[in-house]
């Protein structure tokens, strides 16, 4: 099963295998640098980057569900100049690609980031983070509304010639318009999906039990929901997309690659298995073999209506 | 500081030490080689692993203990668990506890299931102290009180409280450490329990140098990357959060937050 070609492209970004680490689960790099071999990865997408350092949310910010996890993490991170100097070398060095999740209050403040990232040769995609609170307009995520998630995009194309994906939120009733006005303002991908919103009662507490009151679902409990999404958005638009939401098998991968994905990110699993992607790369030409493929993109679309 | 590893480690034998109360030996000449504080995260069913500090670590033995109590889904299938059988355990993670000081005073404080890191603590570096040393062990009820004997085994001094007075004082163990305290104005103390007996141990102990907690908060990948088990801490620029599962579990007492 060895030299199985596991090559995929996301747009213009190749990758040496469809599995990636899902931004936030995976810190800057070096936090599972003793347990996972980092050069074997598809690709590592950093945490997200604000322009100023962000506090994150009081704790508890996680609380495990029923095959789930709810995270109000809050973004907490040290700013881009900081990313840029301390932990954005670790990245360029692993031998991986590297994507910068980009997170902002304001249209302003996403492109603050991107124009900071543009002095660093190290980015090989930019994945706009549009499920973050829009503060211009009341709180309302960029990721809800296909005018304000289209505004951040062109602003932030108008400013890189680099790969631009953006995570599309599954908390709107159609993420496929999402994706059409971002694909129309000029992403070359979309991420599907971020976490699903929830909340955990603590009973003892007898209050929400995130500091954050309501929080992120991740986890398998939200795979069918990601599935559901990539599958729709395959057909509205015809940039790639990178799936993401409760893989943790290779068939998991499979699945996703069929519904529309070109590639893959893992972010929950890797908590209970540090190993989990790098088990998925090793299981996953045994996997092609027995779907009758060679590679990966032969499955891409499968599933979709018309290619029956 | 050795480097965390996924290691399958065979359980040498599971005891019940108390209502509730489990504690496994591993063998694993790795984790034996762990510094008292940190801790293991264990693999269960379910999304996350759990985190459990080490009760003893025996070099000369390539073993370590791990002792909980039952309080839900994945202590429970822990405690089912077979001598003989392998837990998946990704450790040791965190920093533990400094090395104390020779010639001062030395406190232990635990409550509840925070017993067993400071008895791991007393193990590792009792011969390093000259000085006298005292615990403190605090549990709601004389069923619920781990490693008693095992502290009485090894020093003179062990003073145990209970909420109900059912064995030992009646209440805390604020009352005997602030007893201690103010008889041992130069000691060091390290306690580890729920956070809200760290926070009075904190108090009571205001003022005196080395005072060393180790905390409890919820984790996810407890290798510093999620930044979930976040605790407020004095920072260079005013406060910080600070991760339990990498800076910590164990800081001093002054760099905290309430
Ligand atoms: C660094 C550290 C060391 C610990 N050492 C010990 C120890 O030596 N002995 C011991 O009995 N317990 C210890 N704990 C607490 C122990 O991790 C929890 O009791 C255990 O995770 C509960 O799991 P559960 O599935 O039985 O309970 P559930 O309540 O069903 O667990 C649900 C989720 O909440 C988390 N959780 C629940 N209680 C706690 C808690 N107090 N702290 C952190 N996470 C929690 C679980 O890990 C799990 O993700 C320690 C916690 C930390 C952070
Ligand atoms: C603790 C945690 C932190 C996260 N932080 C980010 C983040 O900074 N930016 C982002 O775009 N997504 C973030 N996510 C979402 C994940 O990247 C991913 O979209 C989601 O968890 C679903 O995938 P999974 O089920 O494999 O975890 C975070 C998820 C978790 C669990
Ligand atoms: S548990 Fe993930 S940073 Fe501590």
């Amino acid at each position: 099963m060895k030299g199985v070609n596991l090559e995929v492209a996301v747009g213009a970004v190749r990758l040496a295998n469809p599995v990636m680490a899902a931004s936030g689960t995976f810190g800057f790099g070096p936090e599972y640098a003793d347990l996972v071999n980092l050069s074997r990865l598809g690709g590592i997408a950093a945490k997200g980057v604000s322009p100023d350092p962000w506090p994150g949310n009081p704790p508890p910010r996680v609380w495990e569900t029923e095959s789930g996890l709810l995270n109000s993490i809050g973004l907490q991170n040290p700013g881009v100049e900081v990313f840029c100097r301390e932990d954005l070398p670790f990245l360029a060095a692993a031998g991986t690609r590297v994507v910068v999740n980009v997170i902002g209050h304001t249209v302003d403040e996403y492109c603050r980031v991107v124009e900071r990232l543009e002095a660093e040769s190290a980015v090989d995609a930019i994945e706009l983070n549009i499920s973050c609170p829009n503060i211009k307009e009341g709180g309302l995520t960029f990721g809800q509304d296909p005018i304000h998630a289209a505004e951040v995009t062109a602003a932030v194309r108008a400013i890189t010639r680099r790969p631009l994906w953006v995570k599309l939120s599954p908390n709107v009733a159609e993420p496929e318009r999402i994706a059409e006005a971002v694909a129309t303002a000029g992403a070359d991908a979309v991420t599907a999906i971020n976490t699903v919103l929830g909340m955990a009662i603590d009973l003892k507490r007898r209050r929400p039990a995130l500091g954050g009151l309501s929080g992120g679902l991740s986890g398998p409990a939200i795979k069918p929901i990601a599935l559901r999404v990539v599958y729709q958005v395959a057909q509205a638009v015809d940039i790639p997309i990178v799936g993401i939401g409760g893989i943790r098998t290779a068939e998991d991968v499979a699945e996703f690659l069929m519904a529309g994905a070109s590639a893959v990110m893992v972010g929950t699993a890797t908590f209970a298995d540090p190993t989990t992607m790098e088990r998925i790369i090793d299981d996953l030409p045994e996997c092609l073999e027995r779907l009758g493929v060679t590679t990966p993109i032969e499955l891409i679309g499968q599933a979709l209506p018309g290619r029956l | 500081m050795i480097r965390p590893l996924i290691i399958k480690a065979t359980i040498h034998s599971i005891t019940a030490v108390a209502t509730g109360h489990f504690e496994v030996r591993l063998d694993s000449r790795e984790l034996a080689a762990a510094i008292p504080g940190q801790f293991v995260h264990v693999r269960t069913p379910g999304t996350l692993r759990r985190p459990i500090s080490f009760s003893r670590l025996d070099r000369a033995q390539g073993r370590v203990g791990i002792l909980w109590q039952v309080v839900g889904a994945g202590t429970r299938w822990l405690s089912e668990q077979p001598a003989g059988s392998q837990l998946d355990v990704l450790g040791p993670l965190g920093h533990g506890f400094p090395a104390p000081q020779a010639d001062r005073p030395w406190c232990l404080v635990g409550g509840g299931v925070g017993i067993p890191p400071v008895f791991a603590a007393l193990e590792a570096w009792q011969d390093v102290v000259q000085a006298p040393i005292t615990a403190v062990l605090g549990a709601r009820r004389e069923d619920l009180l781990t490693m008693g004997d095992d502290f009485r085994d090894r020093i003179d001094d062990v003073r145990i409280t209970t909420d109900d007075g059912s064995r030992g004082g009646r209440g805390t163990v604020l009352g005997p450490l602030a007893h201690w305290r103010a008889q041992n104005p130069n000691g060091q103390v390290y306690a580890c329990g729920p956070t809200a007996m760290l926070a009075q141990v904190a108090q009571v102990c205001q003022g005196v140098e080395h005072v060393y907690l180790a905390l409890e908060q919820r984790m996810g990948c407890g290798m510093g990357a999620c930044l979930a088990c976040v605790v407020l801490a004095q920072g260079k620029h005013g406060p910080e959060w600070r991760r339990v599962c990498h800076d910590g579990p164990v800081f001093a007492a002054e760099e905290l937050i309430w």
